[in-house]
């Protein structure tokens, strides 16, 4: 119980901790929304004064000195009510993540779980017939995957799938013509256009769990209960599964934990080269356009969602193994 | 534990005077070498520094010298063609190596050195200045790094070098310091530290003297393990334009070719190979973290440098377990 | 090996075709001129920055002014006069109707005057801060400006002109989206989804004879690749090799790069010794232009004169008196001269200025802006062979942006001239716009000041007669050539691209009645002008 509550303690004082620094962070950056609306208009001929005026009464310069803006920000933090973005306007912060949040959470949050549950399950594969080709192939092409940059693959895929075959679209979530509902057709369209930008991140990220799980079967593997299992005449793939995996999963899971978390931030190179409307996308837009409400709330969107999934898997792992309780 | 050991005789000097400190780097390349996998990775990146060093050697052209036809394709005057301002290809990814390696490894060695700081005295300490650290390092990891980095760059509006290595440090520290703390933990409690603490021994000695020669490992494999991330890291920076568009390293091929729409012109190439050479350099680093993962754990080694079947007994050098 | 590989990698580079959607009609156009981020909002409220870029297309002005050399069609009014530069007479058009079959009034111009007023956020342009009251005479309206200010016509005749019985129902048109526009102009919205609109023609528009196109089609992902492979059949992008690519990609693709501004080097005048003409020569004349303008727009645009001006546009405004319509060749001796008379040296292959330190300074332009970073780089080749020594600082647009309207840079990346030529002078080198470091401004960056100049803006404002602005603007352009005020280098491009397989009459070098761009209110000269093509010409 004191365990649970301690963490408690610690996830909300960091809670309060990561949103003050959501509030600092955008502010530190050279520039108002204006200039950044500014900077975009000016590409296209010389921005007049009284446009700029226009702009600036138009998007509200932040009013109040910091401290001002800093309750402010608090009350809307707690109303869940981020006000109207800027790059955006005239539409609110809350419409706007509301329509990128379910593709991104789609995206990345299956992908996420496909590359855990195919790169544990390998891992455990190649733990169990270690310094065979079923042990190389999967841990180095995994690793040598994941270093390639998230961009690249992204980039060669779109190019030589999209453009060159037309095997699947070039970008959006679903096709030009159709609108988001609830339908079989919707939805068998909308996960053709995922098709991509899931293959880079999977690619990208199952070699890590790959190895994760490999080095940590082998760790258990050697120890003595298994031999001992072993020893029993228990058979080899009762011994890898009942007994290593389950011990060996335990690293891997706090890793799942804080990746599930990092889902809705991971996504933002991905996105940007697929055009895919996620969260990621958005915060990119809103990072270059100097928008501080939208990049408040996506920030603190993605800080609280990271310090969720950690409290729960903290939580989790103190259930599951009972040598953390100390 | 029956084994059998032939005794050499010896004489007391011999035993009584320790190992070289430098030997025990000796004997890690050797277990290293022995793993075909970081064997590999050393070739790798043995090739790479070289490349880096006898850069103007090789390279064909100036990394900047333009006045080539624009978007040409490969022919035997440019290997792999030209860019959009008339440059050489293949020059500017020879010469983009240095930037690369350098950014790398200064990056990489900046962030291992924060997180051994850091990480070693909160594992050693207790009490609420643990706390307070956790809190530190957790908030750090909580914020989401990529939307960090840009806003750290914007902030710093271009320095050049030193801004990347600034921002990928700043970003990247938090991981290795947690990895590192726990390790320093599990090790806190062993005989040999309480011993060290009971002889007076200041907390700094204990944990600088004592407990860091026993990690050397970990801390080898969270440098490569910052190198490659903080590679990574530069190409991510360099593509997305914000940091010197007018170096010439990997990441900023990238950008330009991106720019010039190099996959419109038919010059995939260009988008390929830096792409590839930063693959390969960060595979690299990884490979030879294979090797390192099993001087720390002798579990995971291969070839001759096996450890035995039975867990060994606890040894002073190294073999610290996960 | 490694170079065989290499050729048998690159030798299949690939080459992207483009084919035309066939089962888009031949009366339907293709066109790249909006863009997703990456859906699109349903905004077509003509005054919100974040509209969709056909709102231009549905609402129209007064006037509508070719930004290549600043003359203005009469629109919605059928006839603009001058009497005195302190009034504008707009006779109204009639015979016009709103997209629902309402007619368009003089009360609407009226109405729409005054919202923008209520509301100035709307107001784009600044068209109050010269008008001091309207007054209508049957279908003329007559504006009293608040002063002698006869340039101001051009700003004012661009307000885009929205339906009274419409808008006056609405409480705050300020962020009110306008999801079903009703305009005078030549198309109507039709369909809209988030990556793909439509628009009809309106079949009751008041040209509705010279409007050939009769639907168009804007979808969201407009970036190069998709305008190069998916048969568009105008768009607006810069586009690398454009012949390697757009053009060879269909044999129907044509594109013209008109320029459309001057890209120069902005010095600021109360940070010494930018503020003393000799440096600032020495600058100039130390300047490869061809090689700049080269390196930056990859051979597209040409170096630009030191008039102010964008030639060839507005040639007929030229000087005659001044050579070479104010080009300026690199003559690295003369520089040196200059840079002499300053009390810079060379010392050792470095410029040592009187305090015995080398010359060095900042050039500070905007991260991201490609043509621009690849102009200053050829900048700062050229003045370290003098033996300057020169750093690039590159903020992001928006931090850019702070730096030169707040003063705070050394020399900067800028640029001049416009279509309408007033516009261009006051905005370089009008003192009203010299603000204190520190106080932001939004022209005239390097904080300009000449009482002459001033002089000569002053009296241009209070004159109607084309031959009096002519000599003016003459003398503006010596002022321009010999102060230096913004170092001219190359000319900015508009980067029109279009395929003539479908419709005729596209904008180029030899008809330029309008430029070639896809947003603002130009478009409209453009698909009053446009024909379908006659099978067999």
């Amino acid at each position: 119980m004191k365990y649970a509550l301690r963490k408690l303690g610690l996830f909300v004082l960091t809670l309060w901790a990561a949103i003050t620094l959501n509030f600092l962070l955008p502010r530190l950056m050279p520039g108002s929304p204006t200039d950044a609306a500014i900077a975009k208009l000016s590409q296209n001929g010389p921005v007049t004064q009284a446009t700029r005026d226009a702009i600036e009464a138009q998007l509200g310069v932040p009013g109040g000195n910091l401290w001002d803006q800093y309750v402010s920000y608090l009350h809307q933090v707690v109303t869940f009510d981020f006000g109207v973005s800027y790059t955006f306007y005239p539409q609110s912060v809350g419409e706007l993540i509301g329509q990128a949040f379910p593709y991104t959470i789609m995206l990345v949050g299956i992908v996420t779980i496909v590359a855990f549950v195919l790169g544990t399950l390998t891992g455990v594969l190649a733990a169990w017939r270690r310094n065979t080709w079923l042990d190389s192939l999967p841990t180095l092409t995994g690793t040598f995957a994941s270093t390639f940059p998230y961009f690249w693959t992204a980039l060669l895929l779109l190019f030589f799938l999209g453009y060159v075959l037309h095997w699947f679209p070039t970008s959006g979530a679903y096709g030009p013509t159709a609108s988001p509902m609830f339908s079989w057709d919707f939805i068998v369209d909308a996960a053709y256009h995922a098709v991509l930008p899931a293959v880079t991140i999977l690619i990208t990220s199952v070699g890590g769990w790959i190895l994760g799980m490999r080095n940590a079967m082998i760790n258990t593997l050697g120890d003595d209960y298994v031999t001992f299992a072993q020893a029993n005449g228990l058979k080899g793939r009762t011994v890898a599964m009942k007994y290593a995996a389950r011990n060996a999963i335990l690293p891997n899971l706090t890793g799942f934990g804080l990746a599930l978390g990092g889902v809705v931030g991971g996504s933002i190179l991905v996105e940007q080269v697929f055009g895919y409307p996620g969260i990621g996308f958005l915060l990119f837009n809103a990072v270059i356009g100097q928008d501080y409400p939208l990049m408040q709330a996506l920030f603190l969107l993605i800080t609280v969602s990271v310090l969720v999934a950690n409290f729960l898997v903290d939580i989790l792992y103190g259930v599951l193994d009972p040598r953390t309780r100390r | 534990m029956t084994t059998t050991q032939s005794f050499k005789s010896i004489s007391t000097e011999e035993v009584a005077r320790p190992p070289h400190r430098l030997a025990f780097i000796g004997r890690a390349f050797a277990t290293l070498w022995a793993n075909w996998k970081s064997r590999l990775g050393l070739i790798i990146l043995g090739l790479f520094v070289l490349v880096a060093i006898f850069a103007p050697w090789l390279a064909p052209y100036g990394a900047t010298q333009d006045g080539f036809p624009r978007n040409a394709d490969a022919s035997w005057a440019h290997w792999f063609g030209t860019t959009a301002a008339g440059e050489d290809v293949l020059s500017q990814l020879i010469y983009g190596t240095r930037i690369s390696v350098t950014v790398g490894f200064i990056a990489g060695a900046l962030s291992t050195l924060v997180a051994v700081l850091i990480g070693l005295s909160w594992g050693y300490i207790r009490g609420f200045g643990a706390e307070v650290v956790n809190f530190i390092v957790n908030l750090f990891l909580v914020i989401p790094g990529l939307p960090l980095m840009i806003v750290i760059a914007a902030y710093l509006q271009n320095g050049g070098l030193a801004m990347i290595i600034a921002v990928i440090v700043i970003t990247g520290w938090a991981w290795g310091a947690r990895v590192l703390r726990s390790q320093t933990q599990s090790l806190r409690s062993r005989d040999f530290v309480t011993a060290a603490r009971f002889s007076g021994d200041s907390s700094f000695r204990v944990v600088f003297h004592e407990i860091l020669p026993n990690m050397t490992s970990l801390i080898a494999g969270s440098f490569f393990g910052a190198a490659t991330a903080a590679i990574l890291a530069e190409a991510g920076l360099e593509f997305l334009g914000l940091g010197d568009s007018s170096i010439v390293s990997w990441g900023t091929i990238l950008y330009w070719a991106q720019n010039s729409n190099a996959l419109l012109t038919g010059q995939w190439i260009l988008l390929f190979a830096p792409g590839l050479c930063i693959a390969l350099l960060a595979m690299s680093l990884t490979l030879i973290n294979f090797g390192v993962d099993a001087i720390s754990n002798p579990r995971l080694r291969e070839g001759s440098a096996k450890a035995p079947r039975t867990a060994p007994s606890a040894r002073t050098e190294e073999g610290s377990e996960r | 090996m490694i170079a065989a590989a290499a050729l048998a990698l690159s030798g299949c580079s690939i080459k992207i075709q483009s084919k035309q959607d066939p089962s888009i009609p031949a009366d339907t156009m293709l066109l790249a001129a909006d863009k997703g981020t990456p859906m699109m909002e349903r905004n077509f409220n003509p005054y919100l920055v974040n509209k969709r870029a056909a709102s231009s297309y549905i609402y129209e002005p007064l006037v509508v002014i070719n930004v290549l050399d600043g003359t203005g069609t009469p629109w919605l009014a059928s006839k603009v006069s001058q009497p005195d530069a302190r009034t504008i007479d707009y006779t109204i058009r009639d015979g016009v109707k709103w997209s629902d079959g309402k007619p368009f009034t003089v009360d609407d111009v009226v109405f729409t005057l005054n919202l923008i007023k209520k509301f100035p956020t709307l107001d784009l342009k600044g068209a109050w801060q010269h008008i001091a009251s309207l007054e209508t005479k049957g279908d003329h309206l007559v504006i009293h400006l608040k002063e002698d200010d006869a340039p101001a016509q051009d700003i004012i005749s661009q307000t885009l002109i929205v339906p009274e019985h419409i808008w006056k129902d609405q409480k705050s048109p300020d962020t009110w989206r306008d999801p079903n526009p009703v305009g005078t102009g030549p198309y109507t919205l039709a369909s809209f989804t988030s990556q793909q609109y439509t628009m009809d023609k309106f079949e009751d528009y008041w040209q509705a004879d010279k409007v050939q196109v009769k639907h168009l089609v804007l979808p969201a992902a407009t970036n190069e690749l998709d305008i190069a492979t998916k048969g568009f059949d105008w768009a607006y992008a810069f586009m690398s090799d454009v012949q390697g690519t757009w053009v060879e990609a269909n044999p129907n693709n044509k594109y013209w790069f008109p320029p459309g501004g001057i890209i120069g080097l902005m010095p600021n005048f109360t940070v010494a010794p930018f503020n003393d003409i000799n440096v600032r020569r020495g600058i100039a004349l130390a300047l490869d232009r061809d090689k700049i303008a080269d390196s930056a727009t990859e051979g597209y645009m040409k170096p630009a004169g030191q008039t102010g001006l964008i030639l060839p546009n507005q040639e007929k405004e030229l000087d005659p008196s001044i050579p070479d319509g104010g080009l300026i060749t690199q003559d690295t001796a003369g520089a040196l001269a200059a840079f002499a008379a300053a009390g810079y040296t060379q010392q050792g292959g470095k410029l040592v200025g009187p305090d015995g330190k080398q010359f060095s300074f900042s050039i500070t332009t905007a991260n991201g802006y490609t043509d621009w970073l690849r102009a200053v780089q050829e900048v700062r080749k050229e003045l370290t062979a003098l033996g300057i020594d020169v750093q690039i600082k590159q903020p992001q647009p928006p931090g850019y942006q702070q730096a030169i309207q707040n003063g705070d840079f050394q020399v900067a990346m800028g640029g001049m001239g416009a279509g309408v030529v007033f516009q261009a002078f006051n905005a370089t080198l009008s003192s009203e716009f010299a603000t204190p470091i520190g106080k932001a401004t939004a022209s005239n960056f390097g904080r300009y000041t000449n009482p002459e100049a001033d002089k000569l803006l002053a009296e241009y404002k209070t004159t109607v007669d084309p031959a009096k602005r002519l000599e003016l603007s003459h003398q503006l352009q010596r002022i321009v050539y010999d102060d230096l005020p913004v170092i001219s280098m190359y000319y900015g491009g508009l980067w029109g691209l279009y395929n003539d397989a479908k419709f005729t009459g596209w904008p180029d070098a030899d008809d330029p009645y309008a430029p070639p761009q896809t947003y603002d209110q130009t478009p409209l000269l453009v698909f009053t002008h446009l024909k379908l093509r006659k099978d067999g010409e």
